[in-house]
């Protein structure tokens, strides 16, 4: 099977791959609560989990603020640079 | 071994550019392409460092060649681009786009290793006409006009640079291209650097980035995305290191840079964003200005010419063979396209700052000296920006270009040459190696010692980025129907520029119009009727004396006419290349004359 029927055929199975990610998250998790920044840079990163909180809740709140609000006011047709 | 001689590689280029129309047969000459290149990476690895190329010009002391670490490293890198780029480029068969290409990049090396703002600005000028011919030459209505505002906006940020050279020197009768302290800074040096902030895209003077770049040919906007904003970068640090409006400045455009291209749509514009933002961090290193953040800064230069190439590339090889950029028309390519994928997504990660890739030793450098130097919240601003980054170059477009919708099997795709992705795997070779191998990058930093301090690789760093990263990754797992682009153009600053052009043009063309209404009353009823008085006595004159006399002249002056009007294309691309063209003959009589 050449390599792109490969990754292809990957596309049937998204439980496992999910499911590895998960379980890689899980991972990073419990080794954060044993290995932590020698000296904290900005307090709260101290504490484990702080960078998986900050990951998900920028990202989470980027996606929302630009797809929700910011795109719905400055979006144009395709072609408006071109008058 | 070290050479007392420098090749300067603008040279090599030059000879390359002025060459190509006169190359002729079966396509033997693309060899040629890369022997510039060649020369350039032999030059910066062999000359000792030292002032090469002091002549005297109108009477003032220019300097061709000044090389130290910190040219040296920036040449170093443009020279690997550039034979990356150039292997890229090698199945193009339009020879002005090798011409184009081999200028702008000798631009680059002139104003890299320019000791005066003169030798700077005459390069700084080079690189802004031969660029707007890289995006002039993807030759469609688009482009076309891309490149005008492209041009326009280049000549603006060349104003001010030249404004502020000039005043400099009445002031303090130098050309010298110096560092200058923060608090020592004078009105021409602000105006330099406002003109140095046009090329590094510093936010608001950004937008001409991300609206000509996805316009550019395939190829020229790998060169593109390398030369313009680094040689900025590398100017800022030359003269401006330490300035922290820049440390804020260049934050705000790490974060506004992903903001954009969180919502775009055309591949290569999420592209151009992500070099507003990744320029970001440099100009934020340098603003900073410790010995750390500048190492980093430097880094990063380097890093992200290697990452972001690989990334125009990967996507320009999907625009040579799908024809579209757009994300909502792409998808589903991964079984067509597997080793495109790959090879984009080692750019992806790259950039992204994952561990053993080059952006990771680069980014975090940059990070750590500014929160090291109790720079909290610029910190902070970086990694927000690196969490943009990995969800919009690093998920989104390759999720969108070649996974979401199901298996696109009757997409046509032109043949991809292998020469594309031969430059691919280097770019992606030499990205992992200077992840795995970070002394590689140090040793060539302005200051080698500080960085060999700098271990990225500690158990913390690495669980910070796979952190970062991973919980990123579950953000747009939640919210990827929500991230799903669609067809449309984001307003930027320019049209805030437009908005303001247009309300000066309403402001002053009123009152003229008026007044060239009354005028033309005027002159309807007085002026008129005099010149049909004399046209009468004149025709009169005419017919008796003059008609045999003038009609020999009348003659040659046609024939002047005809060949004047052939030159008069009324296209402004072609008055650009004479207008190069008569400059270099004017330069050169000078030259020779004085």
């Amino acid at each position: 099977m050449s390599f792109g029927n490969w990754l292809n055929t990957q596309r049937e199975h998204p439980k496992v791959w999910s499911g590895l990610f998960f379980a890689a998250l899980v991972g990073l998790l419990a080794w954060n609560v044993f290995e932590r920044p020698h000296e904290a840079e900005f307090v709260l990163d101290a504490y484990p989990g702080f960078w998986a909180i900050f990951g998900f809740f920028v990202c989470s709140g980027l996606v929302i603020f630009v797809k929700k609000i910011l795109q719905t006011m400055i979006v144009g047709p395709e072609d408006s640079y071109d008058e | 071994m070290t050479s007392s001689v420098f090749l300067h590689p603008t040279a090599a280029f030059i000879g390359l550019a002025l060459a190509m129309p006169f190359l002729r047969g079966d396509k033997w000459w693309k060899w040629l392409l890369l022997l510039p290149p060649i020369i350039a990476l032999y030059s910066v690895f062999t000359v000792s460092m030292g002032d090469y190329g002091a002549v005297t010009y109108l009477g003032h002391k220019l300097l061709l060649g000044r090389v130290d670490r910190l040219s040296l490293v920036f040449a170093n890198v443009f020279a690997v681009q550039a034979l990356i780029g150039m292997i890229y480029a090698l199945h193009v068969d339009d020879k002005a786009q090798h011409a184009a290409g081999a200028m702008y990049v000798a631009g680059s090396f002139g104003c890299v290793f320019a000791g005066d703002y003169l030798t700077l600005f005459i390069f700084w000028e080079m690189m802004s006409v031969a660029s707007t011919f890289l995006i002039w030459l993807n030759r469609n209505p688009t482009s076309t006009a891309a490149g005008f505002r492209y041009f326009l906006f280049h000549i603006l940020g060349g104003l001010f640079l030249l404004g502020g050279l000039l005043m400099r020197y009445k002031a303090i009768a130098s050309f010298d291209f110096v560092y200058v302290p923060f608090e020592q800074m004078m009105y021409y040096d602000w105006l330099i650097l406002i003109g140095f902030c046009v090329n590094a895209a510093v936010i608001p003077l950004h937008a001409w980035l991300p609206d000509a770049y996805p316009e550019a040919t395939p190829t020229g906007a790998v060169f593109m995305c390398a030369f313009t904003t680094k040689t900025a970068v590398y100017v800022l640090a030359r003269a401006f290191a330490g300035n922290e409006i820049l440390a804020v400045a260049g934050v705000v455009m790490a974060v506004y840079g992903v903001i954009y291209a969180s919502m775009e749509n055309n591949a290569r514009r999420i592209l151009s964003y992500h070099i507003v933002s990744q320029v970001g961090y440099m100009v934020a290193g340098i603003g900073i200005g410790t010995v750390m953040t500048v190492n980093g800064a430097v880094a990063h230069a380097y890093a992200h010419i290697l990452y972001k190439g690989l990334l125009f590339m990967g996507m320009g090889t999907v625009l040579y063979a799908t024809g579209t950029a757009h994300l909502d028309k792409l998808g589903g390519l991964v079984k067509r396209m597997p080793w495109v994928m790959v090879l984009y997504m080692v750019g992806a990660v790259s950039i992204s700052g994952l561990p053993f890739f080059n952006g990771f030793v680069s980014k975090t450098m940059t990070i750590a000296g500014a929160a090291e130097s109790h720079h909290t919240w610029l910190a902070i601003g970086m990694e927000i920006a690196a969490v943009g980054t990995f969800l919009s170059v690093g998920i989104k477009l390759p999720y969108f270009a070649f996974w979401a919708k199901p298996t696109n099997e009757v997409m046509p795709l032109k043949p991809i040459p292998a020469n594309m992705y031969v430059a691919m795997g280097i770019s992606a070779a030499l990205c992992l190696a200077q992840g795995l191998y970070p002394n590689m990058l140090y040793t060539l930093l302005p200051n080698p010692e500080e960085a060999f301090h700098y271990h990225p690789y500690s158990g913390w760093h690495l669980l910070q980025a796979w952190m970062l990263l991973g919980f990123t990754g579950l953000g747009f797992y939640v919210l990827k129907k929500t991230l799903t682009p669609h067809a449309g153009r984001n307003a930027d600053f320019d049209k805030l520029y437009r908005l303001v052009g247009n309300g000066v043009l309403a402001l002053v063309c009123r009152p003229l119009a008026w007044l060239d209404g009354i005028w033309t009353e005027v002159y309807r009823t007085i002026g008129l009727r005099s010149f049909l008085g004399l046209a009468d006595g004149a025709s009169w004159f005419d017919r008796k004396g003059i008609d045999t006399v003038v009609d020999g002249t009348a003659y040659t002056v046609g024939g002047v006419g005809r060949i004047a009007a052939k030159t008069q294309t009324g296209r402004i691309q072609d008055y650009l290349s004479w207008g190069v063209a008569l400059v270099l003959v004017v330069f050169a009589a000078v030259w020779y004359l004085s």
